[in-house]
């Protein structure tokens, strides 16, 4: 029998009982459509993130960081990138601290590095007549820092001074206009007033400035996750030391002349070395790395749950192709009689389930897609903070549509066999004698 | 010319629980092309036995059953099933699909030996003209009367251009009148097309239509009489 008559006779089995079908097919659909959309979005958020790291984390630069835990903030806070930073400077169990003028150390370390600068950040708030915010203030050098981040730390509004005195100060967009709905409480141009607590004496000391906005950051968008923020306000490093009475600095980024991989390990070693090890050392590609494996991981676990819906469907495709199968034992008999070969009847029944699964796995797919698009747009106007701009793109990468699809036709598949090959043992006599 | 069916000392024990039964006991038969042959018997005579093992559905437990020259004995499953589209079925109860129409049905047992869609419409077309269903061809079996199914099946049968046809009380459920016109058909298709018949049945008068009947009681045959027409 050729292939297409086999699949036109399934089909018209199929047909034949639409309901039954219709209701098989939907536990396929829901399992695929739980399936697409979980990792579609997850892709996403991988995507977003790493996007969002690759922008904070430019590829040639490392991230040093007091203590020699964690790739993700050292002990004491001192994070990955701005965003992350913040809690105070850094410092590590044994006490070692980083101090702005290791720069010069560690520029002395390799010739594979170009330069390196300190961070210093600290948690404050900036006060206007009618604005009392908190931020996360930084102690950057501008010109590096422009250098470091020259897709980000680009001025919307006023400009980035090249030579600043104490009194420039950069802002993010969101600190300005917190709901980034049009309220703007300060422009370029405008005085603040900065603010931070210091709790290094006792009682506890408000130190206050009033420094002069000198520009306002484009929207970066996202987390922040390393590099500038939108909620960040920088200001010079000399005068970050002056104000938070520290030369102390939470992290120090080195720029290196080479992105390769034998470079970012040979300059690592070089300077967890000279600081005996007391330094964390992180550069993109392990964050993105890590990053990937997480997502990964995630990806696995999330895309496991839904397969297990995927696998119910498939013990219901089973249970109607043997109710199916009893029902037709007679029409299979009189198949066999008129000179069907038992392998036509396995397939025939095969074709059936590959009918089931390709209609699930399709219709799955697009509601899937449909889905994620839905939950994509309802987390990134609420559970993120709206016009926060954190907005998940779902992917659906070719590996999960093609995954899909033969996940979906695969169960199907085969729960079908045991029906499938029962149905072609049948004896020809037996089956035609079926009442 | 090789004999369609030819059945020597054939023997058909079948176990009943753990109690063997002896359906068949040492039957001989021979079928020459273009016969017309009845095989008549009460129940319980051994004669569906006799027409699953004529039919390729099933094996002989001894003796050699040679159909169209071939011992079915050493055939596999699958040379079983090429044997059987060579022999054209007509059951009692018609047997056809229910859910595909008359041509569909027609057109099944050639979409089975790998027949073109435009061919195998064709013939369909023509056989079920032949046997006077040409008005009814995209009926589904439920739009047809008994007669109707069984003519149908008769279409079917011949679809293959089967060595002889194989008939299982074809007018058993059918009314007396459809049924003299379905034999009418079959008695046709005997002389005019000189298809060679195998027709199992338990109803004398039928039987009698038949060139030769042969006689089935307790599993094995007691008599063979060429009948008068």
């Amino acid at each position: 029998m050729k292939t297409i008559d086999i699949f036109g006779y399934s089909f018209s089995a199929i047909k034949l009982r639409k309901l039954r079908a219709a209701l098989t097919t939907l536990g396929v659909i829901i399992g695929i459509t739980a399936i697409v959309a979980l990792l579609s979005i997850t892709q996403g958020l991988q995507a977003t993130i790493t996007n969002q790291l690759q922008q904070g984390l430019s590829t040639n630069s490392l991230i040093v960081t007091a203590g020699s835990s964690g790739i993700l903030g050292g002990a004491g806070g001192g994070g990955v990138g701005g965003g992350l930073g913040g809690g105070g400077a850094a410092s590590s169990n044994s006490g070692f601290k980083l101090y702005v003028n290791y720069t010069s150390e560690i520029d002395a370390l390799s010739p594979d590095i170009e330069t390196s600068f300190a961070v210093i950040s600290r948690s404050g708030y900036i006060q206007t007549d009618n604005l009392n915010r908190t931020v996360t203030i930084y102690g950057v050098d501008f010109n590096q820092y422009s250098q470091a981040y020259s897709t980000t730390f680009i001025a919307a509004s006023g400009t980035i001074p090249t030579n600043p005195d104490e009194n420039d100060t950069v802002v993010g967009t969101r600190v300005n206009q917190p709901g980034q709905n049009g309220t703007i409480y300060f422009s370029a141009g405008d005085d603040i007033n900065i603010l931070w607590i210091n709790a290094t004496t006792l009682p506890p000391v408000n130190e206050t400035y009033t420094p002069h906005v000198s520009a306002v950051l484009q929207k970066v968008g996202g987390f922040g996750i390393g590099g500038p923020s939108d909620t960040g306000v920088y200001i010079p490093i000399n005068k970050a030391e002056s104000f938070f009475g520290t030369d102390e600095c939470d992290m120090i980024i080195v720029k290196l002349k080479s992105t390769d991989n034998a470079t970012i390990t040979n300059v690592s070693k070089a300077i967890t070395d000279h600081f005996s090890n007391q330094v964390s050392v992180v550069s993109s590609t392990a964050v993105l790395s890590l990053l990937t494996s997480v997502f990964s991981t995630i990806q696995l676990f999330l895309g496991g749950i839904a397969a297990i819906s995927l696998l119910v469907a498939g013990i219901g495709i089973m249970n109607i192709m043997i109710v199916s199968l009893i029902e037709r034992t007679r029409e299979i008999g009189i198949l066999k009689a008129l000179g069907m070969k038992s392998r036509t009847v396995l397939t025939i029944f095969l074709g059936e389930s590959v009918i089931i699964g390709l209609i699930g796995a399709i219709v799955g797919i697009i509601l899937g897609w449909i889905l994620a698009n839905v939950t994509a747009r309802v987390l990134g106007s609420g559970v993120f903070g709206g016009g926060g701009g954190f907005r998940i793109t779902p992917l659906l990468t070719p590996e999960v549509l093609l995954g899909a699809l033969a996940f979906g036709v695969g169960v199907s598949v085969i729960f079908a066999l045991y029906p499938a090959w029962r149905a072609s043992k049948l004896k020809p006599v037996e089956a035609l004698r079926y009442e | 010319m090789v004999p369609i069916v030819e059945a020597v000392n054939v023997t058909k024990t079948y176990m009943l629980g753990k109690v063997p039964v002896e359906a068949l006991r040492g039957v001989n038969l021979k079928v020459e092309t273009g016969d017309f042959v009845s095989i008549l018997g009460p129940s319980g005579s051994g004669k569906s036995t006799m027409l699953n093992l004529i039919g390729a559905l099933d094996k002989p437990t001894a003796g050699t059953l040679l159909i169209d020259g071939v011992d079915i004995s050493k055939l596999n499953d699958n040379q079983l099933a090429d044997l059987r589209r060579r022999i054209g079925f007509v059951f009692q109860f018609f047997n056809l699909i229910p859910r595909l129409t008359a041509r569909d049905n027609v057109e099944l047992s050639m979409s089975i030996s790998n027949i073109g869609r435009a061919q195998r419409r064709k013939r369909a077309e023509e056989l079920l003209e032949t046997v006077g269903l040409k008005d009814r061809i995209n009926h589904k079996p439920a739009e047809l009367s008994g007669g109707q199914q069984q003519r149908v099946a008769i279409a079917r049968a011949l679809a293959n251009n089967p060595r002889f046809l194989l008939l299982d009380e074809p007018t058993g459920n059918i009314d007396s009148k459809t049924a003299s016109e379905v034999i009418g058909l079959i008695k046709k298709l005997n002389v005019e097309n000189n298809v060679s018949i195998i027709m199992v049945t338990h109803d004398q008068h039928l039987a009698r239509e038949a060139k030769s009947t042969v006689q089935m009681f307790d599993g094995q045959i007691i008599s063979e009489v060429v009948n008068n027409q």
